[in-house]
């Protein structure tokens, strides 16, 4: 064991590695076509781990979603009774109340406030690991995870992709699973994934300046034939220029909202399943998008979904506000009543509890040159048949608007540009900005209106 | 010097007793539980045959669930232990606001206001305390006896506080410390990155 800030060694980053391990490891990062690695990470997944992973697996695996608190069911008390026992922060609430709405709500600010009040008192603080995150508020969150609940991500990942068809085969010597930024700076490394019999994992960035040659990064691609790619809207842009003949499984994008548009275009260019996985930090992966029934289907067993109002007060199925979480697999952090910033309504459709109208962050009216307010809802519908791979709109204290669209070709863009002034009114100013590249998370909607809050 | 009051047992039975209302969940302006504190609290005031402002009373009403809950759930124990016969008209109001408010805060800042109905050596604080704040004593013990008792059990529960404390600071600042190691910082192996 090393001191408390020495590097960590690769014993301690991939417990009983053995040769063929060893041997991916290298050749992952030693290929020729390899980009630069910046930085070192592992699994940390000790056998003990890997045994409750393996629970954890069946248990997702065989588990029936329901979202509801009330009335309250009998793993909810425990868990509330555990977190009001264990939890520095939830311990001033008092005694468990008879439903769960009676307790207040926290939001990000409580977690950025002090992260270290919200890790139960029986958490081994030795095994801590960090999720650095800072959404799209620009408020930094450092938060406290685990090796195991790191591990327990997969176990999602392959529900969702179950309801595609696919069961993940990958395993020792090959790759399972590339991970694709588009950035600046990125943490780039690769690993194995002992829950998927030692497959090889790699974190690369697709910005040029990665890579000693941008043409290793397509021959990079074929030589990993990873079974899933991973990535977010900026870097599956990025990826669809690129040529290369590997044919992925999946694709799944856990970061950012991907808009249909540029699904439909993965789609097309990799004949697989594109996966949207809604996905955060504080709770993990939450739910997934089901083009069949046009909504976010729930993924995690123990956790209790509330939409709530302003004044945090649930509000009837169908009807949207914030989505509201209570639960969850992170043993380090347990969530109560967790406001998310992200917006939705909770309803059953096809058997199933699926969030419907799903937005991240709150919700902004924008007002059209003829005087009527419209939900930013009516612009996200609007843009859908565009292969935007992000985009932002602002409306000015003048009432005129900004608009930036990032990796729209050129010739697509009248037509957004239409699509807009039929919403906002024929002749509304528009100030549009077609960067090719975006530089990271947008806040989609914004308006200096007054009154534009709803 | 303390005047003799009723017997201990008698409220510490009273509060072991308290009715299932008096823990019901408190209400927070329009927003929370059915039980309205202010209301309780004025016609505790009039079992006592004492009138306040009625400013006095909207600290009772509002407030923040989040800070407040407890506290106030608290607030609701000791109104049903106030209006026990034995103690009526023996406070003044402002010993029984500060009763029901500032001390009833300094409680709930430890401990759930539940564990005062179901803990038997937290009934005998919440009982000596509501009967110093009256100037009375329980019936049958010395004024020395009564001292030393409170003393015994509100210094326990002092040290308690500071033990558990001086343990929580030390705990938050070895999570922080180990939430700021370069180790804990590069490990993250998830199939996807939000």
């Amino acid at each position: 064991m090393n001191g408390l800030d020495a590097e960590p060694d690769d014993a301690e980053r991939y417990p009983g590695l053995d040769e063929p391990g060893r041997l991916l490891l290298e050749w992952m990062r030693e290929h020729p076509h390899a980009p630069i690695f910046r930085n070192r990470s592992g699994h940390r997944l000790q056998a003990v781990d890997l045994l409750a992973l393996k629970d954890f697996e069946a248990e997702v695996r065989a588990a029936t979603v329901d979202p509801r608190g009330e009335p309250m069911p009998a793993w909810l008390a425990d868990f509330l009774t555990q977190a009001m026992t264990r939890v520095p922060h939830y311990r001033g609430y008092g005694s468990l109340p008879r439903r769960l709405a009676d307790l207040p709500t926290t939001a990000r600010a409580d977690l950025a406030r002090d992260i270290a009040r919200f890790v139960p008192d029986d958490v081994d603080a030795g095994r801590l690991i960090n999720f650095r995150t800072t959404g799209t508020t620009g408020e930094p969150l450092l938060v406290a995870s685990h090796p195991q609940v790191a591990g327990r991500y997969l176990s999602f990942h392959r529900r969702a992709l179950r309801r595609f068809g696919i069961e993940l085969r990958s395993g020792a010597g090959e790759v399972g699973v590339v991970l694709l930024g588009w950035q600046r700076q990125c943490f780039t490394y690769t690993s194995l994934s002992p829950q998927q019999g030692g497959a090889g994992l790699a974190k690369i960035n697709l910005h040029p300046d990665d890579w000693r040659d941008p043409a290793d990064r397509a021959a990079y691609l074929d030589a990993l034939a990873p079974e899933v790619l991973s990535g977010d809207p900026l870097s599956f842009a990025a990826l669809l220029e690129l040529d290369f003949a590997h044919r992925p499984r999946a694709l799944m994008n856990t970061s950012m909202a991907l808009l249909p548009g540029l699904r439909v275009r993965l789609e097309q260019r990799f004949g697989c399943p594109v996966v949207d996985i809604h996905s955060m930090n504080e709770a993990g992966p939450i739910s997934f998008f089901d083009p069949a029934l046009d909504a976010h289907v729930l993924l995690q067993h123990r956790m209790v979904v509330e939409i709530v109002d302003h004044e945090g007060l649930p509000v009837p199925d169908g009807e949207r506000g914030e989505i509201t979480l209570t639960g969850g697999f992170n043993f380090c952090l347990p969530l109560v009543r967790y406001r998310t910033g992200d917006f939705a309504a909770l309803e059953r459709r096809g058997g199933e509890w699926v969030l419907t109208g799903f937005e991240g962050r709150a919700p902004v009216r924008f007002r059209t040159l003829a005087g009527q307010w419209i939900n930013n809802i009516d612009v996200t519908h609007a843009l859908k048949p565009f292969a935007l791979a992000q985009y932002a709109l602002r409306q000015h204290a003048d009432a005129s608007f900004s608009f930036t669209g990032t990796g729209l070709p050129p010739g697509d863009r009248p037509a957004v540009l239409a699509a807009l002034q039929a919403l906002l009114g024929p002749g509304a100013p528009i100030a549009a900005d077609w960067p090719e590249r975006g530089e990271g998370k947008l806040v989609q909607y914004r308006s200096e209106l007054p009154g534009a809050m709803g | 010097m303390s005047e003799p009051g009723p017997p201990l047992e008698q409220l510490t039975r009273r509060l072991a007793e308290t009715p299932t209302p008096f823990l019901a969940e408190p209400r927070f302006g329009s927003q929370g539980g059915q039980v309205h504190v202010d209301a309780l609290v004025a016609d505790l005031l009039r079992l006592h045959g004492l009138t306040v402002e009625p400013a006095a009373l909207s600290v009772f009403g509002g407030g923040k669930a989040a800070s407040e809950r407890n506290p106030r759930m608290l607030a609701q124990v000791l109104c049903w232990l106030l209006a026990d016969p034995a103690l009526l008209g023996r406070y003044r109001a402002e010993a029984l606001l500060d009763l029901l408010d500032g001390q009833a805060r300094a409680l709930a800042a430890h401990a759930a206001a539940r564990s005062f109905v179901e803990d038997g050596e937290r009934r005998e604080e919440l009982v000596r305390l509501s009967l110093r704040a009256a100037g009375l004593r329980p019936a049958g013990e010395s004024a020395a006896v009564a001292e030393d008792r409170w003393l015994s059990v509100s210094t326990a529960e002092r040290v308690r506080i500071a033990a558990a404390s001086r343990a929580a600071e030390e705990r938050a600042r070895q999570i922080r410390e180990a939430l700021a190691r370069k180790a804990a910082e590069e490990s993250a192996d998830k199939w996807g990155r939000e």
